[in-house]
């Protein structure tokens, strides 16, 4: 049985939030705090807007114990909805142990991936080995992207499933951008050679993954990349200059195997030309080089013109040898670990 | 996920690009992508407000810049600047003011009360204890006021206080500073806003079209043609030149100063750019060319100068601030160094009599107008594209470069405000009306009359 009548309970109470996905989180709360104050303040993912009684995003069902409208407030809940139990965790405030039922999983406030359809928009080979593929996400999908993450694809006439980094910033949604590097053989490389074309509908979900830019941070940022590691690079650049907000130096060290796996050099001076804080440097690892290239690899490249702020950020996508010798170059410079962000790629 | 609901494509437009074949062909264009996305301005930039003599002490007005509802606000002399859009129900507060002590500004429909400084949500009359209060609020402007302008810095809501520049860099460069890069022996230097003893007199009005063709319009050196019949022109005697034409390697200059404005000067009277006098096509011929020395340079977020204009000791400043994506205020101010009472005085008799109604109006009309004529054919963003520029666009298609280079912020399109809906009830009843879609915001001032 619900009792609504005791008074406030002076002391504090234990209160339970049980998610509908059966995750139940055990609460101390004071005496003249709000349920949500509480719950909030130790991190849980509370779906929450006005609190203030009104617009209800806070609603939960009161299962056991007693809790009521906190002095002085308000609550928008019809009477019949506090019968049941209804309450508005911004505004109540439990007067004896008490645990509440929520209407939605523990993971609503976290980001999700999500699966759902991509209209292939253009498909474009921008190297020997790289091709270019432009998605729209199809009537009804929506990815919730941080630049830098990656999607997964399923090629086309099988159960096989791809990961790529997106090269486009988030804002390009619902335009999706990626990378691809091509492998004799390999499935996907198949399809993007043999049958890919403009309108072909492709099974995709995401958004994945750890690396992305990190937020308002003013310190210098460094980016290597190794092949189509440059493409999580892409989708951070263009976030960066669309920030609000002093923008930070930014170094970009691109390197490919050879000249011929060389691309994107003219939306990489795209960016150079909107956005005055970046300097890039382009790398081969064998010659010869084009004018404007060095030979050598992209990670030699970081440091050669002087000492890095100890404060810069690193972020490093490419081939695991890479990566290695790019975060044991990036401490020996003096970069913090914490600083130094990496995503791997390996060729499948 | 239902299995058999079809899966469908967005609907979207696809227009074809422009060809090869251009001065502003695709890979041209490319270049300057972000000014093509820049509909409603750029944002997290200095842009003139009001007249100084246009807020009085304890008055308020609301404007819109780049999309941003701002309300202003003088106490004490000093300029505040607060979004004009209640966090509650986004109600306009400079459409009722109501301000019950000197440090806040009170939402007139449910009494929201935020802090001028701040913007912070100070109490809210009917209900002070609040849970809300002090944990929110609306976005606040920097404001500076000089030579009897405000400015605003218009900024998105997550840019930094802290990363806000000073005014002189979204103003015009200075002299003499600027003497030695970009000398002028035909003229006197230039005045500055910033100028001590510096006076600003103009007027603002608004224009309907977008800010950018107004802004190129500002500084196209083909467009001389339509100013040819101006009265001032007749009436100073001026016998200008068909056109003039680039011919140097660098006939524009940029500026791009690392703690300063940002922009691009014109080599005009210098042997960079060549007059056109004759065109045997069409018989035309100028005899005995008597024109102003002038010379235009623009900076971001669109401020032009024209130098020695319209006389010496003078310099006229425009600027084209974005409103919406179709309108924008068109400022046109002249500055002169006053020192004296009587300076002040006989500039203001001169300008009232003089400028105003022959430059400021006469001439400048001419380009609200052309600018119009220009609007329906950019205005679905197709013009970008149509567009077939020629050689003496190196001006638009520079400044577009730069732009894309060094603006702070592309403005997103305004949210709930006038004119981010072109077809609402509202804005059709007041054309019903007879009002424009214009900068300020309509006051209530009967509060028992509708």
């Amino acid at each position: 049985m619900l009792t609504t009548t005791e008074t406030q309970a002076p002391v504090t109470t234990k209160v339970t939030l049980t998610f509908s996905d059966g995750i139940a989180h055990e609460l101390a709360v004071e005496p003249g705090q709000s349920v949500l104050d509480a719950g909030l303040a130790a991190g849980l993912p509370l779906l929450h807007q006005c609190r203030s009684g009104s617009c209800s995003s806070c609603f939960a069902t009161l299962a056991e114990g007693a809790a009521e409208t906190l002095p002085g407030c308000g609550s928008s809940l019809l009477a019949a909805e506090r019968a049941e139990g209804g309450r508005l965790l911004c505004v109540t405030a439990a007067t004896s142990d008490c645990r509440f039922v929520l209407p939605y999983d523990s993971k609503v406030g976290e980001q999700r991936a999500a699966e759902g359809h991509a209209f292939v928009n253009v498909v474009e080979r921008v190297a020997a080995d790289v091709m270019r593929l432009e998605l729209e996400l199809a009537e009804g999908c929506w990815f919730d992207l941080r630049p830098g993450q990656f999607i997964r694809v399923k090629v086309p006439g099988t159960e096989q499933m791809r990961s790529y980094s997106v090269s486009s910033p988030p804002s390009a949604l619902p335009k999706i951008e990626l990378l691809i590097r091509l492998l004799p053989g390999g499935v996907m490389s198949q399809w993007l050679l043999d049958s890919a074309a403009v309108d072909d509908v492709l099974e995709i979900s995401g958004p994945y993954g750890s690396f992305f830019l990190q937020d308002g941070n003013k310190a210098p940022h460094v980016m290597i990349a190794g092949g189509t590691g440059l493409a999580p690079m892409m989708a951070m650049l263009d976030t960066l200059r669309a920030r609000p907000g002093r923008k930070p130096p930014i170094l970009l060290s691109f390197g490919c195997q050879s000249a011929e796996g060389l691309f994107h050099r003219e939306a990489i001076a795209l960016r150079e030309l909107w956005l005055p804080g970046l300097t890039v440097q382009i790398s081969v690892d064998r010659g010869p080089a084009p004018e404007g290239v060095r030979v050598g690899n992209p990670v030699q490249a970081i440091g050669a013109d002087g000492p890095l702020d100890p404060a810069t950020v690193a972020y490093l996508c490419g081939p695991p040898g890479m990566l290695e010798a790019g975060r044991a170059h990036l401490l020996k410079l003096g970069l913090a670990p914490d600083n130094i962000h990496m995503e791997q790629f390996s060729a499948s | 996920m239902n299995d058999a609901a079809p899966i469908r494509r967005r609907s979207t437009v696809r227009t074809a690009g422009p060809s090869d074949q251009r001065i502003n062909d695709s890979k041209t264009q490319s270049q300057y992508q972000p000014y093509k996305d820049a509909a409603w301005g750029f944002i997290n930039h200095w842009y003139p407000a009001l007249f100084s003599e246009e807020l009085g002490e304890d008055k308020v007005e609301g404007i819109q810049i780049c999309g941003v509802p701002i309300v202003l606000r003088r106490v004490d002399g000093k300029v505040y600047a607060l979004k004009d859009q209640c966090l509650h129900r986004g109600v306009r507060l400079s459409a009722k003011p109501m301000c019950f002590n000197k440090s806040t500004i009170t939402c007139w429909y449910h009494g929201f009360t935020f802090d001028l400084d701040d913007g912070k949500l100070s109490t809210i009359v009917a209900n002070p204890h609040d849970p809300l209060v002090g944990t929110t609020g609306i976005t606040s402007y920097p404001v500076e006021e000089v030579a009897g302008m405000i400015f605003v810095f218009v900024r998105e809501d997550e840019f930094p206080l802290d990363d806000v520049p000073p005014l002189a860099h979204d103003l015009p460069i200075r002299f003499p500073d600027n003497n030695e890069r970009f000398p002028h022996p035909l003229w006197p230097d230039a005045p500055s806003l910033m100028d001590e003893g510096a006076v600003a007199l103009g007027m603002h009005r608004t224009g309907q079209s977008n800010w950018r063709i107004a802004c190129e319009n500002g500084f196209d050196n083909a467009h001389i043609l339509v100013h040819m019949d101006n009265t001032i022109v007749h009436a100073l005697d001026w016998v200008l030149p068909l056109g003039i034409l680039p011919d140097h390697e660098e006939p524009i200059s940029l500026i791009e100063d690392e703690d300063g404005p940002k922009g691009m000067m014109q080599w005009l009277f210098t042997d960079r750019w060549k007059p056109v006098l004759e065109n045997e096509a069409l018989g035309l011929k100028i005899d005995n060319l008597k024109g102003r020395f002038y010379r235009t340079s623009v900076v971001l977020p669109g401020v032009l100068m024209v130098e020695n204009w319209p006389e010496e000791h003078i310099v006229q400043y425009e600027w084209y601030v974005p409103i919406t994506d179709d309108t924008y205020e068109y400022w046109e101010v002249m500055v002169r160094v006053c020192p004296t009472d009587k300076e002040r005085e006989a500039f203001k008799h001169r300008f009232d009599r003089v400028y105003l109604p022959l430059c400021l109006r006469g001439f400048n009309d001419c380009d609200l107008y052309a600018r119009e004529a220009m609007e329906e054919f950019y205005a679905d963003g197709t013009g970008w594209d149509a567009e077939q520029l020629v050689a003496t666009d190196v001006s638009p298609i520079t400044w577009r470069k730069l732009a894309s280079r060094w603006n702070r912020g592309i403005a997103q399109p305004g949210k709930g405000v006038p004119g981010a809906t072109k077809t609402s009830s509202i804005r059709l009843r007041r054309l019903a009306q007879g009002k424009a879609p214009g900068y300020f915001v309509e006051k209530i001032d009967d509060v028992n009359n509708y």
